[in-house]
């Protein structure tokens, strides 16, 4: 019994130390240089937009990567084109869509629509995370992604909104924000229905992604850089 | 020729600032009228298609839409038609199709030579292709360097990374080098184009070594051929030396399994009833095996064989304390063992072959055969003479029929030797038994077997009167070949026997009828009670059994004078069996 008490903890520890490698090679460790309840420490403003800008960067690779096997195992031979011409729920978001546009706004209005963004996105994951559990056959990798982001989402807000406490501006009176109703539609009886609608949530979650990780990497680049990253 | 459509063939933005798609012709139009083809985009908050903007920046058969028509995160629809004919339609995202320009002024420097001066680190340095506007981080690019000698075909590959330097360590310098780079963004997966080849050689000068020869791979065919002659040759010196040490040091002899005393040939012959006598002459072998199961241990052996050699004396087997099992009279313990199913008097034979805690299916037929034999320990003996009456001698009591009894008492040598006390009588009593389930289970030993097994003999069998014998008839004992509880059989003898001329010496008789199941004599100090005088009724049958107060094992007994009406709960069981032959011949 001893050897397998023995045997046990040495695979915990294994498994322990796996897990370690593998959260610092995605770059989503925080260690943090102020710990907990230290008042006088403060975490520098570049530490916390470098910190932002590997969580976004890590969630859009994994809802990319979640895309894409979702593509591969359910949207092939359904003419799942990515038309998505559907919308997204967050296009009613006024947000720069190209570089002079980005360029010419302002960083706070920038940052106040990456947290409106960051917002919309917050209950739609939740419910993204359990129905896609309800799809039939639902790959292991996605189910994991799925519950991954809706967590690291919610990080990035809370990391967004200590920026934005730091760079001492109140957000307006009118808060940024898109309502999501697109549940009904991930509960659809029909499957083929059903699973566009999940198509479409996810094509939108790819692409909103991108569109916060590139606009913090501009506010890294262009606050903490001077424009020379 | 197959007919080619036009398709498109793929769309790119180098910066994700513009894009452009390209297509080919196919040589549908080779024969018919001239190409009027055209590209047709549609974004997403449009309702109608448009025709491409520009069809020349990017050359033939390509629409290069400038950064005023490209949105980002917006979806877009290509549509490559003529006329009213579409050819081919593709959507996507700008940001998805980012397909970023190679890297620019590739170079490197040289960082240190090795002290043979046969081999250099360099590093590597390159800018960002110029199109994509990286300082501003508008696009983050991964790079991605690829390296060969000159003559070599195949490439080798690093990691891509973001910084735009990287060492290359331990080329050679008598060799030349390619270098390439190609980049992508950083969060798609397909990357650019490859940039130009960088040359890279060294001079005379970056090798400080002058006289040093070219570098002779390792010798590995000569370690390896030596390496196996040696082998060989110490191998064929030790396998043919005499010495014995070093041929068993290198070339141990394996083991073989030995049991002590047993001769493997037996058990390849499958005689396991030899093996079985020769394990178990080694004592903890049953104990080990059968501990918690005496049913099994009493079934198991082997009654029956005769070759089983005997050192120890019958009374040494009789009352040591090691479980020899083998002798005793199944009787019935006030444990939980199966026997006690197996002691109902109803069961038919064939249940002793189904039923697992009772037989084993094989011994079952031993069963059989030893009640025939007589030699049954389980059985009643069927001596149907005064012998039956036989019980060791009273000496307080007022029953003195020492006449009957002295030829019982003359098989009873053994224990007469061993007994410590002056014959102290031996009375039981039969439980206050009124069923045939109800019985106790002594039973008188009438004879000791040179084996070592204890015969037991049914009580007042003699005494049995022909009226009582048909009404103990009536009772259920029709089945072949099965076994009773004694205590049915002696309450049918008792009945019987009660009515006999002589009842007071019936009484006797019955009361100094003795029997002792060597399970009694080892295991319990057992306080039996000795029924006196007890009016023998058809309700009530007569004990005709003493039982063994104590045991001083393995010498002595002490015998119970005493009388305890009660019946003693603890005998709930019957322990006897005979079979039907044995009680037809009880009761003629």
């Amino acid at each position: 019994m001893s050897a397998k008490g023995a045997s046990l903890k040495g695979l915990l520890l294994g498994i322990l130390l796996v897990s370690n490698m593998l959260l610092t090679k995605e770059g989503v460790t925080s260690l943090p240089i102020c710990p907990n309840g230290s008042i006088n420490c403060q975490v520098s403003l570049e530490e916390l937009f470098d910190r932002a800008v590997k969580l976004s960067h890590y969630i859009h690779s994994l809802s990319s990567d979640m895309f894409n096997e979702f593509d591969e195992r359910y949207a092939q031979g359904r003419g799942f084109i990515a038309k998505a011409v559907n919308g997204c729920h967050t296009s009613s978001l006024t947000t720069p869509e190209d570089k002079e546009q980005a360029q010419q706004i302002h960083h706070e209005d920038l940052l106040n629509l990456v947290l409106g963004v960051l917002r919309s996105w917050n209950d739609p994951l939740i419910h993204l995370a359990s129905e896609v559990q309800r799809i039939k056959e639902a790959p292991e990798t996605i189910l994991w992604k799925a519950v991954e982001i809706e967590e690291q989402n919610k990080r990035l807000l809370e990391g967004m909104e200590k920026i934005v406490g730091r760079l001492n501006f109140g957000e307006n009176g009118n808060e940024i924000y898109s309502q999501w109703e697109g549940l009904p539609s991930l509960q659809l009886a029909d499957e083929d229905s059903r699973l566009f609608a999940f198509y479409n949530l996810l094509h939108c979650l790819r692409r909103d992604s991108h569109k916060i990780d590139n606009y913090l990497k501009l506010l890294k680049c262009r606050l903490i850089h001077d424009n020379n990253c | 020729d197959l007919l080619q459509w036009p398709h498109i063939s793929k769309c790119r933005s180098p910066e994700m600032e513009t894009f452009s798609c390209y297509w080919t012709d196919g040589n549908f139009y080779n024969l018919t009228a001239p190409r009027t083809i055209q590209l047709l985009y549609m974004k997403s908050i449009d309702e109608d298609w448009k025709d491409c903007p520009d069809y020349i920046t990017s050359g033939e058969n390509s629409c290069y839409f400038n950064s005023s028509y490209t949105s980002i995160w917006v979806s877009y629809c290509v549509q490559l038609a003529s006329k009213n004919e579409v050819f081919d339609e593709k959507c996507f995202n700008v940001e998805e199709i980012v397909l970023p320009d190679p890297p620019v002024h590739i170079n490197w420097t040289l960082l240190n030579t090795s002290h043979t001066g046969l081999h250099a680190d360099i590093q590597v340095r390159w800018d960002p292709p110029p199109t994509a506007d990286v300082r501003k981080g508008w696009i983050t690019l991964e790079y991605e360097l690829q390296y060969k000698e000159v003559n070599e075909t195949k490439w080798k590959e690093l990691k891509p990374r973001v910084s735009t330097m990287v060492p290359l360590y331990s080329l050679k310098t008598g060799r030349d080098y390619e270098i390439r780079l190609r980049s992508r963004q950083r969060t798609s997966e397909k990357f650019g184009e490859f940039s130009e080849i960088l040359y890279v050689s060294f001079s005379e000068s970056d090798s400080e070594c002058v006289h040093c020869t070219e570098e002779i791979g390792f010798p590995w065919f000569l370690v390896v051929t030596f390496g196996a002659c040696g082998l060989a040759v110490t191998v064929i010196l030790v396998v043919l030396s005499k010495q014995p040490r070093l041929k068993m040091l290198i070339f141990p002899p394996v083991p073989v399994p030995k049991i002590k005393g047993i001769d493997p040939d037996l058990l390849k012959k499958g005689k396991l009833d030899e093996v079985n006598s020769i394990l178990a002459s080694h004592g903890d072998y049953k104990t080990k095996l059968y501990n918690d199961d005496l049913w099994v241990e009493f079934i198991e052996l082997d009654i029956e064989d005769p070759d089983e050699k005997n050192r120890i004396s019958d009374t040494d087997r009789l009352l040591s304390d090691d479980h020899l099992k083998s002798h005793s009279c199944l009787g019935a313990k006030d444990d939980d063992s199966g026997r006690a199913s197996c002691c109902e008097p109803d069961i038919p034979e064939t249940d002793f072959s189904v039923s697992d805690t009772c037989d084993a299916i094989s011994d079952s037929d031993q069963f059989r055969k030893a009640t025939e034999k007589e030699e049954d320990l389980l059985c009643l003996d069927r001596k149907d003479d005064d012998e039956s009456l036989a019980s060791l001698a009273n000496t307080d009591t007022q029953h003195q029929p020492v006449n009957t009894q002295s030829e019982n008492i003359q098989l009873w040598p053994p224990f007469a030797d061993s007994i410590d006390s002056p014959r102290p009588s031996v009375h039981t009593h039969i439980s206050n038994q009124n069923s045939l389930t109800n019985a106790d289970f002594y039973a008188q030993v009438s004879d000791i077997t040179p084996a070592g097994r204890v015969v037991l003999s049914p009580g007042q069998k003699s005494k049995v009167g022909r009226a009582q014998r048909e009404g103990c008839r009536e009772q259920n004992f029709t089945m072949d070949n099965t076994y009773f509880c004694e205590a049915d059989v002696k309450k049918c003898i008792a009945v019987t026997s009660h009515e006999e001329d002589e009842p007071h010496i019936q009484e006797q008789s019955c009361n100094e009828d003795a029997y002792f199941t060597t399970e009694s004599l080892t295991t319990t100090g057992v306080n039996l009670g000795a029924s006196t005088a007890e009016t023998p009724s058809a309700e009530m049958p007569v004990p005709d059994y003493t039982s063994i107060h104590i045991v001083h094992s393995p010498q002595g007994l002490v015998l119970n004078a005493t009388a305890l009406p009660v019946p003693d709960k603890e005998f709930n069981m019957s322990c006897g069996y005979v079979s039907t032959d044995q009680l037809n011949k009880i009761m003629p």
